[in-house]
C-alpha cells in the first residue's frame, strides 16, 4: 500500500499501486490517476463511492475490487479499467477510447453519449443503456434494461441477452446486435437483415468482449430513417 | 429531491440490529438531502416516526436510533424543492395509522391530486408534492385496497417523476414512475429486503456481497409481506 | 389596392395580421412553426424602471474623472481558477452550428480584446472559437453533441445548461440546412438530417443527481473550474436554490425574451417568465442561502444597452450576458441586406429566421458563401466597440448614482414605471413607496 502523497516527490514508476478508498479518498485517488506515476492501479474498497477514475487521459491498467457508485470511469480515454463489481448509474459516460470491462450489472445509461472505445458489462444492464451513444462500441452479456440505445447516433450495441421495451428508440446511425427478444422496438427502429459484413464486425466484437456466443445467433436493429426531417406524417412519434 | 432507503428484517435474529444497520444507510445518503431527515420504525408496538431538520447524523444520534430494534423501517433525507425546510413538511409521510411514505423526484400534477382529495374531505396539511401522494395512498388503503393495488393506482393518478418506497405494519413496497429515471436498487438476502436510492448506502449491510441486487423495472410494483 | 386605416377598415387585436398568418401557414404546412431571436411580445422589461440619481441626499462621481469600476470575478466558491473578467457583461453560449465558425470566432475575438468571456453551445468548441477566446466557458448540455474531455479540460469554466429562456423544458432543434459535413462531423450525425435533441441529461435529472454529476465533473477537472448551471426562467427561486444545493458556483439565469437558433414559436411566446420578474427571484434565493454575490448570478435575456445592464445589477445580477444583441452587432438585421431579405420573405428588423441556414449577414448560415461575409476580425472589432460601448453606458448611470463600482448598485437605485413593473422587479412606483405585493 503506497500512500499517495508520498509518491509525488521523484514521480518513480511503481509496478501497481493498491489504493484503498477506506483510508484514501477519491479525490486523492483521482488526482494520481490524472498524473499517473504508475502504469498499473488496484483499487480497493469502493463500496459503491461516486466519481470513482474519472477523466483519465493515460493508458495505465485501473482494477476496482467491489461495486461503484453513478459515472465510474466516466469520460475515460486511453485507459483499461475493470470493476470486479456492479456499477451504478452512468458507468463509462462519455468515453472517448480505451476500455472498461464490468465484471457484475450495471445501473441506468451505461456508456451515456461514449464517443469511443469498449464498454463491456458482463451482467444485464439496466434502463437507457447506451442513451445517445456516439461511436463506442457497447457489449452486455446479459440484458439491457427499457430505452436502451435511445437516440443513439453512432457506435455498436451488442446485447447477449433480451433487451426491454422500447428499444433503439429515435435512433440515428448506431448498429444494435439482439441474441434474445426485444420486448419492443422504439420509434423509427426496426430490423434490419444480417448481412456478412454484420455478421463479421459482430465476430470480432465478440471476441474482443471475451463473449463466446456465435454472430448468427443475434438479429440487428438500427434506424428506419423516418424521422431524420420533420414532416407532418410524423407528429405522433414526437 | 432526495435519498431513499428502506429495510425489511425477514430474519428475526436481526431485530435488535435494525437501527444499527439503519443508521449508515441514511448517512450515506446525506449528500441527496442535506436539509432535513426522517424514519418510520416498525417494531411489535407499531411504527415510530421521527422527523427533523438538520444532517441525517445528528438526527440518528439525537433519537439514539442506532439503538432501536424493530422488523422493518424506512429513512428519507430530504433536499427541499419548492416546500420549506420544516420537520413537517420532511419525510415520511404517515398519514394514516401504520402507513409510511418515502418518495424521491417531483410530481407534476400534484396540484390537481391534491384538489381532488380535498373535495373527498382529505386535506393536506403541507404543501409538499409527497404528502398529497401519501394521503392519496392512505385513502385507497382506508378503502379497503392493498398496498399493492394503492401503488398501481398511482401510475394512474399521477403525473412526473418519483420513486416511492411505502411501507404498513405488513408490508413493504417499492415503486417507479415510467421513466424511472430517479435511481433505485434493491438488494435481498435470505435475511432481509434493503432498498436505497444509491449502492453505496446498502454497502455496509451484513452479506450485501452475495445478495440478489436489482434496479426495479418501471411501473413495476416491487412488494414483500410478512 | 386601398390603404386599410384610410378607408376605416378595422383589424381584430385578437386575430392580428401576424396571427393570421401563422393560421394560414399552419394549414398549408402541417407542422409547427419553428424560428430563432426571442419572444418577440411586449412583457415588462427594464425600459419599466428608472435609476434615481444623485442630488442632495446622496453624491455623484464625476464622469470620466472619477473611478467606476466593472471588474468581476465568477466562480470562487469551489473552484481553484475563478474567472477574472474586467467587464461584468459576457457572451451568452450559442453553437457553432447555429452560427458560422467566422461568427464564433469574430465573438471569442470581441470578448478578448475588451476582457470578458465567451460561451460555446450545443455542439463543442472550435479550434477557431477557442485560438481566440481569452476566457471560454464551455457548455455541457443533454445532447453533449462533440462533447470531449480535453475540451473540458482546456476550458475556462464549464456551463452547465438545463434550459434556455426561449425554451425551458425543451431540447435543442438544429435543421438539415446548418448540418453541414462539418457541424455534422462534430456531433457525430448524419448530414442534412433535422436534428432533434434530448431535453433531459441522458445521465442525470433532479438536483440530488445534479450533485453527484458536479461532483464528476470537479473530479474531472481536478476541482479547478468554475461550474456554472444554467437555467431558464420559470420557477426561479426555486430552481437556483437548487443549483446552490448541487453545488454550481455561478449560476445563469436566462429570461424568456432571451434568444435561440431555433425553437417553435409557440414555445419562445408561452414559456417563461420575463427577465425582470426572474432577477428578484434569484436574488432571493442567493439572499435566503446568505450567498448573494459569493455564488454570482448572470442574467441574460433582452439586454441591450448600458442602462438595461446597470439595471439588472442593480437588482443583484453580477453579470449579463448578451446573445442577440452581439449578433446584432455583428451585423444581424442589417439594413444594407434589405434586399436579399426581401428574397427570403423577410426585412431587416424583422428577420428571425436563424433555423433556415439562409442569413445574407452570414452569421446564422452554414453556407460557405454566406458565411464568408463575416470578416472574423472586422466582426470581432465591432462586437468589441458594442461592449465598450454598453460598459460606458452603465458606468455613466452608476456614477451617476454614486457608484464607484458597478456591483455597488442596489435595488434602491430603481423605481418602477408601471405596477406590473414593479411588481415584479419588487421596486417602489415611481413617486411611492408602493411595491405591490408589499408594505400592506
Ligand atoms: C443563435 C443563438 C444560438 C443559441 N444557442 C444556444 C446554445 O447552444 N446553448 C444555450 O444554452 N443557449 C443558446 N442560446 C441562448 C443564449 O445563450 C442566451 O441565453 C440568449 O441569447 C440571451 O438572450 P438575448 O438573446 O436576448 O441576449 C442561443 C441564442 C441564439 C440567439
Amino acid at each position: 500500500m503506497v500512500a499517495l502523497n508520498e509518491v509525488g516527490a521523484e514521480k518513480a514508476v511503481e509496478e501497481l499501486v493498491k489504493v484503498d478508498l477506506t483510508t484514501t479518498s477519491v479525490r486523492e485517488l483521482n488526482a494520481e490517476l490524472h498524473a499517473p506515476t504508475a502504469r498499473r492501479y488496484e483499487v480497493h474498497n469502493p463500496r459503491g463511492a461516486e466519481a470513482i477514475a474519472v477523466g483519465l487521459h493515460d493508458a495505465v491498467d485501473v482494477e476496482i475490487h467491489g461495486p461503484a457508485g453513478y459515472y465510474c470511469a466516466g469520460m475515460n480515454m486511453h485507459a483499461d479499467i475493470v470493476v470486479h463489481g456492479n456499477v451504478g448509474t452512468g458507468v463509462a459516460e462519455n468515453m472517448m477510447s480505451g476500455s472498461v470491462r464490468v465484471k457484475g450489472d450495471a445501473s441506468q445509461s451505461a456508456g451515456a453519449t461514449a464517443h469511443g472505445g469498449l464498454l463491456v458489462i458482463e451482467g444485464s444492464a439496466s434502463m437507457r443503456c447506451g442513451i445517445s451513444m456516439k461511436g463506442v462500441d457497447i457489449v452486455v452479456g446479459g440484458d439491457v434494461g427499457p430505452m436502451s440505445a435511445f437516440m443513439a447516433q453512432a457506435g455498436r450495441l451488442v446485447v447477449c441477452g433480451d433487451a426491454g421495451d422500447g428499444l433503439g428508440d429515435s435512433i440515428y446511425e448506431a448498429r444494435l446486435y439482439v441474441r434474445g427478444s426485444v420486448a419492443s422496438l422504439g420509434a423509427d427502429c426496426v430490423e434490419k437483415e444480417m448481412r456478412d459484413e454484420h455478421v463479421a464486425e459482430l465476430t470480432e466484437l465478440l471476441a474482443r468482449a471475451g463473449m463466446s456466443h456465435d454472430a448468427s445467433e443475434f438479429r440487428r436493429f438500427g434506424s428506419a430513417r423516418q424521422l431524420y426531417h420533420f414532416a407532418a406524417h410524423n407528429s405522433a412519434a414526437y | 429531491m432526495c435519498g431513499i432507503v428502506g429495510l425489511h428484517l425477514k430474519n428475526p435474529a436481526l431485530q435488535p440490529e435494525l437501527g444499527r444497520l439503519l443508521v449508515p444507510m441514511i448517512e450515506a445518503m446525506t449528500s441527496r438531502g442535506p436539509d432535513s431527515a426522517g424514519l418510520a420504525l416498525y417494531d411489535d408496538e407499531g411504527m415510530h416516526v421521527v422527523k427533523d431538520v438538520g444532517l441525517p447524523r445528528d438526527i440518528c444520534a439525537a433519537h439514539g436510533i442506532a439503538s432501536r430494534s424493530g422488523y422493518q423501517a424506512v429513512g428519507h433525507t430530504r433536499m427541499a424543492t419548492e416546500s420549506a425546510i420544516t420537520p413537517e413538511h420532511a419525510h415520511p409521510f404517515t398519514p394514516v395509522p401504520d402507513l409510511a411514505l418515502v418518495h424521491n423526484g417531483s410530481f407534476s400534477n400534484h396540484a390537481s391530486v391534491r384538489r381532488n382529495l380535498a373535495f373527498d374531505g382529505i386535506t393536506c396539511t403541507t404543501d409538499n408534492d409527497s404528502e398529497v401522494a401519501a394521503r392519496f395512498i392512505g385513502r385507497e388503503i382506508a378503502g379497503g385496497a392493498d398496498l399493492e393495488d394503492a401503488m398501481r393506482m398511482v401510475l394512474k393518478e399521477f403525473d412526473g417523476f418519483f420513486t416511492l418506497l411505502v411501507t404498513t405494519a405488513t408490508q413493504f413496497a417499492v415503486l417507479r414512475d415510467s421513466f424511472a429515471c430517479k435511481p433505485a436498487v434493491i438488494a435481498e438476502t435470505a435475511d432481509y429486503v434493503a432498498m436505497a436510492s444509491e449502492y453505496h448506502a446498502l454497502a455496509e449491510l451484513p452479506g450485501i456481497a452475495d445478495a440478489r441486487i436489482v434496479e426495479p423495472e418501471p411501473e413495476r410494483v416491487y412488494a414483500w409481506s410478512r | 389596392m386601398i390603404d386599410p386605416t384610410q378607408a376605416g377598415l378595422r383589424e381584430s387585436a385578437t386575430f392580428d395580421r401576424a396571427t393570421i398568418a401563422s393560421i394560414q401557414r399552419a394549414a398549408e404546412t402541417g407542422v409547427y412553426d419553428i424560428r430563432g431571436w426571442g419572444a418577440k411580445r411586449a412583457v415588462p422589461h427594464f425600459d419599466d424602471l428608472l435609476l434615481l440619481g444623485a442630488s442632495m441626499s446622496r453624491y455623484p462621481l464625476e464622469g470620466y474623472r472619477e473611478r467606476c469600476d466593472t471588474d468581476v470575478v465568477l466562480g470562487d466558491r469551489h473552484a481553484s481558477n475563478p474567472l477574472h473578467l474586467d467587464i461584468p457583461i459576457t457572451i451568452a453560449g450559442m453553437s457553432f452550428g447555429a452560427l458560422s465558425a467566422q461568427a464564433k470566432e469574430a465573438l471569442g475575438r470581441g470578448a478578448t480584446e475588451v476582457g470578458t468571456s465567451t460561451t460555446t453551445g450545443d455542439g463543442g468548441m472550435t479550434p477557431e472559437e477557442r485560438g481566440q477566446s481569452k476566457n471560454l466557458v464551455y457548455q455541457y448540455l443533454p445532447s453533449r453533441y462533440g462533447m470531449n474531455p480535453d475540451d473540458l479540460r482546456s476550458a475556462d469554466a464549464i456551463e452547465i445548461v438545463l434550459g434556455q429562456g426561449a425554451k425551458p423544458g425543451g431540447g435543442g432543434m438544429l435543421l438539415g440546412q446548418k448540418i453541414s459535413d462539418r457541424v455534422a462531423g462534430m456531433r457525430t450525425l448524419p448530414a442534412g438530417i433535422d436534428q432533434r435533441s434530448a431535453c433531459r441529461h441522458p445521465d442525470w435529472t433532479g438536483p440530488d443527481d445534479l450533485t453527484i454529476k458536479i461532483l464528476e465533473l470537479r473530479e474531472i477537472t481536478d476541482w479547478q473550474k468554475p461550474i456554472y448551471v444554467k437555467v431558464g426562467a420559470t420557477r426561479t427561486y426555486y430552481d437556483v436554490k437548487l443549483a446552490v444545493a448541487a453545488g454550481a458556483d455561478v449560476v445563469v439565469v436566462d429570461g424568456m425574451q432571451g434568444g435561440t437558433a431555433a425553437t417553435q414559436e409557440v414555445f419562445i411566446e408561452h414559456v417563461g417568465i420575463p427577465t425582470l420578474a426572474a432577477i428578484p427571484q434569484a436574488v432571493q434565493a442567493l439572499a435566503e442561502l446568505g450567498l448573494h454575490r459569493k455564488v454570482q448570478l448572470i442574467v441574460s435575456g433582452g439586454i441591450r444597452t448600458g442602462a438595461d445592464v446597470a439595471k439588472a445589477m442593480a437588482l443583484g445580477a453580477d453579470a449579463v450576458a448578451i446573445g442577440t444583441a452581439a449578433l446584432i452587432a455583428l451585423g444581424d438585421n442589417h439594413p444594407r441586406y434589405a434586399d436579399e431579405y426581401a428574397k427570403i420573405g423577410s426585412a431587416p428588423g424583422f428577420y428571425d429566421d436563424y433555423q433556415d441556414g439562409r442569413d445574407p449577414a452570414g452569421i446564422t448560415t452554414q453556407d460557405p458563401d454566406l458565411a464568408k461575409r463575416l470578416d472574423p476580425v472586422e466582426g470581432g472589432r465591432r462586437v468589441a466597440n458594442y461592449l465598450r460601448v454598453l460598459t460606458l453606458e452603465a458606468q455613466t448611470l452608476a456614477r451617476a448614482c454614486g457608484k464607484a463600482h458597478l456591483r455597488n448598485l442596489e435595488p434602491e437605485d430603481l423605481v418602477a414605471l408601471t405596477i406590473e413593473a414593479a411588481a415584479m422587479a419588487r421596486v417602489p412606483l415611481a413617486g411611492t413607496s408602493w411595491i405591490p405585493g408589499q408594505n400592506f
